[in-house]
């Protein structure tokens, strides 16, 4: 494919998955600057695959890319054990609940991105997507039993992984 | 944690509204990804956008790496600079699974206080492998006034074995050897993936450098970039200025193959407080050398002796670690370092270290136990050498106020970075901490030490 094509292609696949990108990856990492590196991350994934985002498939594709943008930059977060910057302080809310919720939230968040990929894909389409099992099966090209497993064993590996801080 | 907390945090991020900053970050993303896109150069070097994208990840493992050589011997410090190349090298091999080179290091000066002037000569060669680790094997040569074996070339090789969390140094004219444990964070960035070979050019791209244009190294049309910025190094330096700053200098030119992009040479020059002069190449590279595990596994001799017993563990990047840093020094000196960078730091420990081990009687204690003693006291305060480096990286703006606020300074500022929008992390000088906004911290900053 030429590179004027391929251009074509990709503006046409980012304007179509601008909204859908920004939705994931900010629920996948809600932090500002872990956000822009794994949409920066994504946006160089999308060009270099941008051949396969033709078609039917290209939201799985997209899919894809996105949650190993987002384990990159989970991944290049080092020496801060995906420490999450807090959000402005709700003055109505106590304090210390607020960190506790922020902390689970971004320990979640950190251990999602640890996730084998289908698991991965079927937690975040499950919970941070609300889709129901039979589009997570579509999605996931498998059946509605199959998206169930994945999304229990996703939920497993996080209780497991999850079990020392609560 | 239960199925229903679980699922409640899992709703709870799901039904988040994504902030309007969210939008217009990705469309900012978006907008100069497209427009990085069109520049008539790009079809040639594709990879230039994510190489950006890691520098702080290579710069963290060249600090990761300085830290590793520090630790492992503090009175041969200029195997430092051959350990950032090492290190950034390992972060570049991309594509290529293994890589081999040779490099030359010659260091003139004392970098620690109390130790007699040096000067040495190393040579070795590095192999790395993506999937088995890396491993040095250098010879040094010693001259210093003191040294009894002065002239006498040693030899050192050094394993890391990811596999097992592990850095294993072997002396063999000592028939010692030293492991090291990693923490995660370090291990983490040993085993950075896409190790690409033209990290270095984005690397220095992250400095500010100038190309030099093309030239020609054995038959092989090259590129030259150069850098005298010290933000090469991150900051792990704070005191190596810009070449001909009052303090020193930093030069590092890298060749690389005009059609490949992969590093051809590497040539560097830096001094540092005036006294001390470090000079290397990095050459003769080979990639994707055939490579068995074998190669990576450390040979220790049955009869050889671990030094220290009990092995080492690596310094954590952590904010708890670093104030546990500057409680040791605090508690040691009775003020804390006056600069957090890593060499100052090293630097300044060092010299009360020195000025300990005089007091000392001979037979007080033994190889073993002073080297246990002296990587006790040092490995925290690393730690906050480290931690500052990552923040100086990661734009978190810290500024360090050591000379000026002591113990007793309990409200003072003694370090400060932002942890979010308007809103900054204090370590106050009684090493409580909290976190205040922009206008807090002014305030704070604007009452002077009691």
């Amino acid at each position: 494919m030429k590179h004027s094509e391929r251009l074509e292609l990709f503006e046409n696949v980012r304007s179509r998955y601008s909204v859908f990108l920004t939705s994931v990856l900010w629920k996948l990492t809600g932090d500002k600057e872990l956000f822009t590196e794994a949409m920066q991350y994504s946006l160089f994934g999308m060009w270099r695959n941008v051949e396969k985002l033709k078609g039917e498939k290209a939201g799985a594709y997209i899919y894809r890319i996105a949650l190993t943008a987002n384990s990159k930059a989970w991944r290049n977060r080092v020496g801060r054990n995906g420490e999450i910057p807090n959000d402005p302080i709700d003055p109505a809310e106590d304090a210390d609940e607020r960190l506790g919720r922020e902390e689970l939230a971004a320990n979640v968040r950190r251990e999602i991105s640890r996730l084998p990929r289908k698991q991965a894909r079927a937690i975040v389409m499950r919970y941070l997507e609300q889709q129901d099992y039979q589009a997570i099966a579509e999605r996931l090209s498998c059946s509605k039993a199959g998206a169930r497993s994945n999304v229990s064993r996703a939920m497993a590996t996080l209780k497991s992984k999850l079990a020392a801080l609560v | 944690m239960n199925d229903d907390k679980l699922e409640q945090i899992l709703n709870s991020i799901g039904a988040e509204e994504i902030p309007s900053e969210a939008h217009r970050i990705a469309q900012d993303a978006s907008n100069n990804f497209s427009k990085f896109l069109r520049q008539p150069s790009q079809p040639a070097k594709p990879s230039l956008w994510e190489l950006i994208m890691r520098s702080r990840t290579v710069k963290l493992a060249a600090a990761a790496v300085i830290v590793i050589a520090v630790l492992v011997g503090l009175p041969f410090l200029p195997k430092d600079t051959a350990s950032v190349t090492l290190g950034d090298v390992a972060e570049k091999l991309g594509q290529v699974k293994a890589i081999m080179y040779r490099m030359k290091m010659h260091v003139t000066g004392s970098m620690v206080p109390g130790i007699p002037q040096v000067s040495s000569d190393m040579e070795g060669t590095v192999i790395i492998s993506d999937d088995f680790g890396m491993k040095m094997e250098m010879d040094t040569t010693m001259e210093m006034e003191t040294e009894p074996n002065a002239g006498k070339k040693t030899t050192q090789l050094m394993y890391v074995v990811p596999d097992s969390k592990l850095m294993v140094m072997v002396m063999p004219d000592e028939k010692r050897f030293t492991r090291m444990e990693f923490s995660d964070d370090l291990l983490a960035l040993m085993k950075k993936q896409n190790n690409d070979p033209r990290e270095m050019i984005k690397q220095m791209m992250g400095a500010k450098y100038t190309d030099l244009g093309k030239s020609e190294i054995n038959g092989i049309e090259v590129e030259g970039f150069e850098t005298t910025d010290p933000a090469i190094y991150g900051g792990a330096m704070g005191n190596v200025k810009a070449a001909g700053g009052a303090m020193g200098g930093v030069k590092v030119i890298l060749w690389v193959d005009a059609a490949t992009w992969l590093p051809v040479l590497v040539e560097m020059d830096m001094t540092i407080n005036e006294k001390t002069r470090i000079t290397g190449t990095i050459y003769d590279y080979q990639w994707n050398v055939p490579v068995d595990k074998s190669i990576f596994e450390p040979v220790i001799p049955a009869d050889y002796e671990a030094f220290p017993k009990e092995g080492m563990k690596m310094p954590e990047m952590t904010e708890e670690a670093a104030i546990e840093g500057l409680k040791i020094f605090g508690d040691l000196c009775g003020h804390y370092p006056k600069q957090a960078n890593m060499m100052d730091l090293m630097q300044e420990i060092s010299a009360v270290l020195v000025e300990q081990a005089s007091k000392e009687r001979p037979g007080d204690m033994t190889d073993t136990e002073r080297v246990t003693k002296t990587m006790g006291t040092m490995r925290p305060i690393q730690s906050l050498g480290m931690f500052y480096m990552a923040l100086v990286q990661d734009k978190k703006e810290p500024v360090y106020y050591g000379e000026t606020v002591g113990p007793e300074d309990v409200g003072a500022v003694l370090m400060r970075w932002k942890s979010a929008e308007n809103e900054y992390r204090v370590i106050f000088g009684d090493l409580s901490v909290g976190t205040v906004t922009g206008e807090q911290l002014a305030e704070l900053e604007k009452q002077p030490p009691k």
